[in-house]
């Protein structure tokens, strides 16, 4: 499902991503870990098409197309869902017509009729209770003044609004509570399908435990230094990322 | 003093036939145009020389050569007032067409007890006991020239009384029909709203035209709120493409009272709108909002001048612009807190979205404090949209240009949700704006 070859990415003139590969096939889960500033929310922004991560190397194949060579909107119609890391508030834009028109950009530029009001209000309530969220999230402005976890769940709430192909989840466990790690993580699990890959990024093992992953992978100074299961991640909660890094550079 | 020629404003007054002015037997009202007229030639043509109007040139002002209305009735057909009306607004209804009252349009049935509606023409022959002391009362001679220029020449508008403690239930709405003639015209229509002790009551004040009318609008509004009395204004300005306005609104607030005033500058060629308020009593609050779109061949341009003249008040002023093509606005707002002001409460901010490169703001908060236990802000921006927050929309699916429209429609909203209380005409003024936008070239 997605493909990424050799890719080198800089920002600011400094190159930050420095020759990744990954290979996520569908309905696989993989992990990211890393240090900060490996460059783990870099590599979503370029793969969600974000302007100023400028591509100096390298491919990134979605369902075998050039993913590169797509504006932002293009690769979410075609069913890329970026959770960020920090979510953007839009004071003045409601969630619910937010929401609307999203999903309806993109049924439309798949040929698919737009949702009427009713059938998208039903659909929004029925992932409301999924996520175990409240109906007030709707009447509200886009993250704005959203304490840091409400963030995060509106994220999810998204994803499961807008049902990608390929999420990629940026430390979306992070600032969270225990109880809303839970329902996050829930919420997450009831999305897994066979069509669908995620790419979740994150630096505590706990998440693993609710979201159990089908690959881990160790991002640093722009590369996969490491892969495997979901033991590693386990083994770099109890010995840190010198354990790879330094045995990397020895 | 010196006398000064008024150019092609001097066929702004009154004539030989300055007799035919309604009120022309009141002394009261001839020294008040006398006065008017002293301050007009006192004042002369401003010119880029005036701070005032450094930014607002007078030049195709002038070169239209507007002439003032006869005395004769305007002839608009309901017809012309029917596209402008919004389906569903429940108010009682007003009509000035080319700046005179007509009953005709106007809906002023069930008017309940203690409210006062009347044609200002009408009041000056039948009852002018009613205005002695009060028109003219809160402006003076005015703001400027051609707030001067109104007094002297005036002959029509609206007069809204309300009785002490009458809290109306429905809004009164104002429209400002502007028709216009073969000829260009200036209508010079006065208005005069008062609210008695406690009164309570809701104005909606629109200003509409067609884009075929070559025309000018000369207001002049005076609003004199009593002690503890609350009135909500919402104006909103959609004048066609060839039309000129020039609005001058000074408001008195006694103590306790409130004043909550929106105005939204779409329409004109050419928009002057002075907002002039003053507090005569403590713990009055003035609360002035708007939000102001200018494109091609148009700008748009707000003077605000807020007077603490006595201790204890709050105003707040905030306004918003959105500039797009070749698009001109001006915002100059003034804050004067007097040195006996103690505990004043002031705070301005005025933020514009420039979405084009040939676009132009001139913006000008302006806080003059000479009292020390007061608190006091103001903030101006001039930006672009965020390019982090364009992406976050994109990344969702939604297009640019859609995004960009949503953005923008998102900024004029945080003025325009204090539209929602009146429902359909938060739905009116939104959808004007989400229109306008789509004809926007972003880019
Ligand atoms: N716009 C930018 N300008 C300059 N440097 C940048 C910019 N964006 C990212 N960087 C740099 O790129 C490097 C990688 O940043 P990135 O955000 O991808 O790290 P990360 O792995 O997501 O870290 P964290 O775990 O803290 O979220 C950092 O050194 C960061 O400072
Ligand atoms: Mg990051």
């Amino acid at each position: 499902m997605l493909t990424i070859k050799g890719l080198r990415a800089s920002v600011a003139g400094r190159e930050i991503l420095t020759g990744l590969d990954l290979d996520v096939g569908p309905g696989e889960v993989h992990a990211i870990m890393g240090p900060n500033g490996s460059g783990k929310s870099t590599l979503s922004y370029v793969l969600a098409g974000r302007d100023g991560y400028e591509v100096t190397g390298g491919e990134v194949r979605f369902d075998g197309d050039d993913l590169l060579d797509l504006d932002p909107e293009e690769r979410a119609q075609r069913g890329l869902f970026l959770a960020f890391q920090y979510p953007v508030e839009l004071p003045g834009v409601n969630n619910t017509y937010f929401l609307k028109a999203a999903l309806n950009a993109i049924r439309t530029a798949r040929g698919e009729a737009a949702l009427d009001s009713v059938s998208f209000m039903r659909l929004m309530k029925e992932r409301l209770k999924v996520l175990h969220l409240d109906e007030t999230l709707l009447k509200r402005d886009v993250n704005a003044g959203f304490s840091g976890g409400e963030k995060k769940r509106n994220e999810i709430f998204q994803m499961a609004m807008l049902e990608p192909r390929l999420a990629i989840l940026d430390e979306t466990d992070s600032g969270l509570d225990i109880d809303a790690l839970r329902l996050v993580a829930d919420g997450v699990n009831a999305l897994r399908s066979p069509e669908r890959s995620m790419i979740v990024v994150t630096h505590y093992q706990r998440l693993l435990d609710y979201i159990q992953p089908d690959h881990v992978h160790v991002l640093a100074k722009g590369r996969i230094i490491r892969s495997g299961g979901k033991e590693l991640a386990m083994e770099l909660e109890e010995k840190g990322y010198g354990w790879i890094t330094g045995e990397e550079a020895a | 003093m010196n006398a000064q020629p008024l150019g092609q404003f001097e066929d702004w007054l009154p004539g030989g036939g300055a007799i035919d002015l309604p009120g022309a037997d009141l002394d009261w009202l001839a020294t008040a145009r006398q006065r008017a007229l002293a301050s007009a030639r006192a004042l002369g043509v401003p010119t880029a020389r005036h701070e005032a109007w450094r930014y607002t040139s007078l030049k195709g002002l002038i070169e239209q050569a507007f002439t003032p209305y006869g005395a004769a009735a305007p002839g608009a057909r309901p017809d012309d007032l029917e596209a402008h009306l919004i389906a569903g607004l429940d108010s009682h209804r007003v009509v000035l067409v080319d700046g005179r009252f007509a009953p005709g349009l106007s809906d002023l049935g069930d008017l309940p007890a203690g409210l006062r509606i009347a044609g200002l023409g009408q009041l000056l022959s039948q009852d002018p006991d009613a205005l002695q002391g009060r028109l003219t009362g809160v402006a003076g001679t005015g703001a400027h020239l051609f707030a001067a220029l109104n007094t002297v020449a005036m002959r029509d508008g609206l007069v809204v009384l309300v009785e002490p403690g009458v809290r109306l239930a429905r809004p009164i709405e104002l429209i400002h029909l502007a028709v216009g003639t073969e000829r260009p015209g200036v209508a010079q229509p006065r208005t005069l709203i008062a609210l008695g002790e406690g009164a309570e009551a809701t104005l909606v004040e629109r200003f509409v035209g067609t884009d075929e009318a070559r025309c000018c609008t000369n207001l002049v509004g005076e609003v004199a709120l009593g002690r503890a009395a609350t009135l909500g204004h919402y104006r909103v300005q959609t004048e066609g493409a060839q039309t000129f306005h020039i609005s001058a609104l000074h408001i008195a607030l006694e103590s306790q009272s409130r004043y909550r005033g929106l105005n939204v500058g779409l329409g004109a060629a050419w928009a002057r709108t002075d907002l002039v308020a003053r507090f005569a009593g403590e713990g009055a609050e003035c609360d002035l909002s708007g939000l102001y779109l200018a494109g091609d061949r148009q700008l748009i341009d707000f003077h605000l001048d807020v007077d603490h003249a006595v201790p204890g008040c709050a105003s707040r002023e905030r306004f918003k612009g959105v500039l797009h093509g070749k698009g001109r606005a001006v915002f100059d707002g003034r804050v004067l807190v007097a040195r006996d002001a103690q505990q004043s409460d002031a705070e301005m901010v005025n933020n514009n979205l420039l979405l084009s490169a040939n676009a132009e703001i001139d913006t000008k908060p302006q806080l003059e404090i000479y009292a020390d236990d007061v608190k006091c802000s103001h903030g101006t921006t001039v930006g672009q949209i965020e390019p982090e927050t364009l992406f976050y929309l994109r990344a969702r699916g939604i297009p640019a240009i859609e995004a960009r429209r949503m953005l923008c429609l998102a900024f004029a909203e945080e003025i325009l949700a204090d539209l929602r209380p009146l429902g359909p005409l938060h739905g009116h003024v939104a959808e004007l704006v989400g229109a306008r936008l789509e004809r926007v070239a972003f880019d």
